[in-house]
């Protein structure tokens, strides 16, 4: 896929978000927060087969086989991450007799940018551009 | 992930340091959003304050840093394309700080505005960087 196309897919998914997300929080619609989510679970689960796809890809022709494996399975972790943290938070909203923690719902998310952090910070030191 | 760092640049116009700087501030933020969603810190009115703070010091470091960019870029003689960034920074911090500003208000019960209204500059800035994303290559 072209740069283009994964730039206007991730925007159109995050559009519809977004305005699911609006209407929700407006009470203008009363539906399932999973339902709200959908844009989201859609985009993750390409996420993942892309990643996938790429993984065999790489496994196939890279010369360097192991360090893009190692980044392809760094790439699957977050999004799993993400998509684990979307869930939580979703039960957090619909389930509201389980109580769960806000410290539990958003454990996901403090690893998750915690080690893109991590990783930026290591891009911006090993190439030394701002 | 879908995207590479370098295509993430190019894309939203931001630098790789103030992607850092983003990420440092959200995660400070789920932090403190965590304890006071746990109702545990920040009980008072101006606890949603205390708990976006990160976000907002994270946009005055942008700027700072932006507007160091824009001055050496003048001083390098490249006038245009300095004035073209630094607008265009200057237009997504100020988009994206008024959603932070109002959303903080409307948390900590300080206005009536709906959510849709809310988050109309983010749906601006939307639109931008849709147009950003048409002259990717």
């Amino acid at each position: 896929m072209a740069v283009l196309h994964r730039a206007l897919f991730t925007w159109f998914n995050l559009l519809i978000f977004l305005i699911l997300l609006v209407l929700r929080l407006d009470q203008r619609i009363q539906w399932n927060w999973f339902i709200v989510f959908i844009p989201m679970w859609l985009y993750d689960n390409i996420l993942l087969i892309y990643i996938a796809f790429n993984m065999i890809l790489f496994c196939k022709n890279a010369h360097d086989r192991l360090i893009s494996l190692r980044r392809m399975v760094w790439y699957m972790i977050a999004v799993l991450m993400k998509l684990s943290a979307q869930i939580l938070v979703c039960l957090k909203l619909e389930a509201l007799q389980w109580v769960l923690p806000a410290k539990a719902v958003l454990a996901p998310f403090w690893v998750l940018f915690t080690a893109l952090a991590a990783d930026v910070f290591v891009h911006l030191i090993q190439n030394s551009r701002y | 992930m879908i995207f590479s760092l370098n295509e993430l640049v190019h894309w939203l116009g931001l630098t790789i340091f103030e992607i850092w700087i983003n990420l440092i501030s959200l995660t400070i933020f789920t932090i403190l959003l965590a304890l006071k969603l746990d109702n545990e810190y920040f009980m008072d009115n101006s606890g949603w304050w205390i708990v976006f703070s990160p976000l907002f010091v994270a946009d005055g470091l942008n700027t700072y840093f932006c507007a160091i960019i824009f001055i050496r870029m003048h001083m390098g003689s490249m006038i245009k394309v300095g004035i073209l960034r630094a607008l265009w920074s200057l237009i997504s911090l100020l988009l994206v700080f008024v959603f932070k500003y109002l959303l903080c208000k409307k948390l900590s019960a300080q206005s009536t505005l709906e959510y849709s209204e809310v988050l109309s500059p983010v749906f601006i800035l939307l639109q931008l960087i849709a147009i950003r994303a048409c002259q990717l290559h």
